[in-house]
């Protein structure tokens, strides 16, 4: 048990007091929890824990390893440099958003039991609603709504295979489960609705773009992070990964190369290097979880360099499409020497981060091939290589030059404000140090390892994957091929989603509504009857038994429709002494009783 | 923010520079043929 505080409450209770101050306060407040989080952190060796009571679970709130703290670490970084980042905005609902979202992550990461996985699972999505929210437009209100719909139900799918999980083994127990019974599957699906696997990735690609413009560094943190450490907490090994993350490797090279929006191409190219991940996991030997973590761990600091020029770029230009940039590298010059940092390691450029990380899940995938019966992997690791390839056309070129260098669009801005370019610089100068020193990297890894990177047939291997590729780039440009950036919207898969929902709307619409109509017009013309025999029925009743007195006191014709007509007349009125009333009532209460 | 003038497209087109179709045409088939020439080695 420790006397330490759990991470993720630093953030979340910390966020709460950020509307309460003002100026420099308010800024210094900001940059202060995360480090007050990490020196936190530093006290939480592995092994530490912390329980509580909830009816007759004991839940494990905190629960510290290698794994779970080298995502902590770059977590509480990640949070660092974007508060950094955004302290020229002034929305306090970004700022409480931002915090909550991280303390989430931080939750999610550090929970020892699937009870709390699921709590701190779903206040992610609580946070990063918000963050996509806090732009205020009605695009971002949208997409915030789509996104809540798909990992609402994503949580319900989680929470039914924890609930199921529960009722199979009565464990609660964070630990590795094997794919078989349904509820496996169930655990395993909904933790890929967040992790965007293909075709469950739309929310992706449709809600980053659309928050705010620190909101969207914050999201490529986290979501996708934590999922990938769930993972590789519950399924590591499990073979279907490795062709999930294929796919999400592949799919979005084609995606991301038609795509005008600059913040959209991030997106596709953030499922793409969780596909590495996801690949990394599903090999599940040492080198391959190793590989994946740290590649986890720089795509998040490169991933959100990119993310911070763009939105540095978006910030000063107002634009952000690459049909309305271009030849800002004059005016924003060290926001563009960022974005090539940025873009230089998620290409994995040796020196650079990327090239540390993703060499580790390229070698375990190629060791695996070697294995008898697993010849099959040598394909998956030609698919990466295609896939590492595509990152560096679309990410590490294509951002960097139709943002700053390609066709002049006229833009003549300031540089990002400091606050930002010092956050840019940050992340910058972590993606060269570990590039350059990945020991550091290495020994938080979950595994200890002596892998080496910078062997020839690495570095080799790679430089001339970057510069066919470069090669490829450049000749399709010149030769007219290159595809124009369109200002237009991609069909992806979300295609099916809406498409069927409108099938589906108007199967319903069709049958069930005239089923409705015709129900109702039965129901309301039974209901109108009744109603109508009930308006007047005590004066009917009346009116029967004096008709008949009247009858056998041999009262007819022309004078009996006079006493009817004037009875029934008094009847409705109610013009009759209170006996009269009294004894119509007693009538009508008897004829019910023996009707009944 | 201060912003100056500048073009709004709804395309941005990437005409081809004479003489680099052909030079793309003869990289593109060399590579194939390179690519084709490792995949059929031994060694992998």
């Amino acid at each position: 048990m420790t006397s330490n505080y759990l991470p993720a409450l630093v953030f979340m209770l910390g966020g709460l007091l950020i509307p309460f101050l003002r100026g420099k306060a308010k800024s210094i407040y900001m940059m202060l929890i995360p480090v007050v989080g990490f020196i936190n952190l530093l006290g939480l060796p592995a092994g530490e824990s912390m329980f509580a009571s909830f009816g007759d679970f004991n839940l494990v709130l905190l629960s510290i390893d290698r794994l779970s703290l080298m995502f902590g670490y770059i977590f509480h970084i990640i949070a660092f440099i974007t508060v950094i980042y955004i302290l020229n905005f002034k929305d306090n609902v970004e700022f409480v958003a931002g915090f909550f979202y991280a303390g989430a992550a931080l939750g999610t990461i550090f929970a020892g039991d699937l009870f709390t996985f699921f709590v701190f699972w779903e206040s992610l999505t609580v946070g990063s609603v918000m963050l996509i929210w806090s732009r205020k437009t009605r695009a971002a209100q949208e997409a915030g709504l789509r996104y809540l719909l798909v990992h609402a139900f994503g949580g319900l799918v989680l929470l039914a295979g924890i609930v199921f999980h529960y009722t199979e083994t009565g464990s609660l127990a964070m630990s590795q489960i094997t794919l078989g019974n349904l509820s496996s599957y169930l655990i395993f699906f909904g933790i890929g609705i967040n992790c965007a696997w293909p075709l469950l990735h739309p929310w992706l690609t449709d809600a980053y773009p659309e928050a705010t413009i620190g909101g969207t560094v914050f999201l490529s943190a986290f979501t996708t992070k934590t999922a990938v450490y769930a993972l590789a907490r519950l399924y590591p090994g499990t073979e279907l990964l490795i062709w999930i993350g294929v796919g999400m490797a592949a799919f979005p090279i084609f995606y991301a190369v038609i795509e005008n929006d600059l913040r959209r191409v991030l997106a596709y190219s953030l499922i793409n290097q969780v596909g590495f991940m996801v690949v990394g996991i599903g090999v599940g030997t040492e080198l391959a979880i190793n590989g994946a973590c740290a590649h986890a761990f720089n795509d998040i600091l490169f991933k959100g360099l990119l993310f911070m020029s763009m939105g540095a770029v978006m910030y000063r230009t107002g634009k952000i499409n690459a049909t309305d940039l271009g030849g800002l590298y004059k005016s924003m010059p060290w926001t563009c020497l960022f974005c090539i940092v940025g873009a230089a390691s998620i290409s994995a450029f040796p020196l650079f981060s990327g090239f540390v990380s993703k060499s580790m899940v390229m070698s375990a995938v190629a060791e695996s091939s070697h294995i008898p019966g697993q010849g099959i992997l040598t394909a998956v690791w030609l698919v990466l290589l295609f896939a590492a390839a595509g990152v560096f056309h679309h990410a590490g070129i294509k951002i960097p030059f139709f943002a700053f260098f390609g066709h002049d669009a006229g833009h003549r801005v300031k540089e990002a404000p400091l606050n930002m370019l010092i956050a840019m610089g940050m992340a910058a100068f972590l993606c060269i140090f570990i590039g350059t020193f990945p020991k550091f990297l290495y020994n938080v890894l979950p595994y200890a390892t002596d892998y080496e990177p910078y062997t020839i047939s690495h570095v080799l291997t790679q430089t001339e994957l970057l510069f066919f590729s470069a090669l490829a780039f450049a000749l399709l440009l010149l030769g007219g091929i290159y595809p124009a950036e369109q200002r237009a919207l991609n069909i992806d898969s979300d295609w099916i989603y809406r498409k069927g929902g409108k099938a589906a709307y108007a199967f319903l619409a069709n049958t069930l509504n005239p089923l409705n109509t015709r129900s109702e017009s039965v129901v309301m013309s039974v209901a109108r009857g009744t109603a109508d025999f009930f308006k007047d029925a005590y004066a009917r009743i009346y009116l029967f038994i004096s008709v008949n007195f009247w009858l056998a006191q041999d009262i007819k014709g022309k004078r009996l429709e006079l006493k009817k007509q004037r009875l029934y007349k008094q009847l409705l009125e109610g013009v009759f002494p209170i006996g009269v009333g009294a004894a119509i009532a007693v009538s009508f209460i008897g004829l019910v009783f023996a009707l009944t | 923010m201060k912003k100056d003038k500048h073009e709004e497209l709804m395309e941005l087109k990437h005409d081809a520079v004479p003489g680099y179709r052909p030079v793309f045409l003869v990289v593109f088939a060399a590579s194939c043929a390179y690519m084709a020439y490792i995949l059929s080695t031994p060694a992998f």
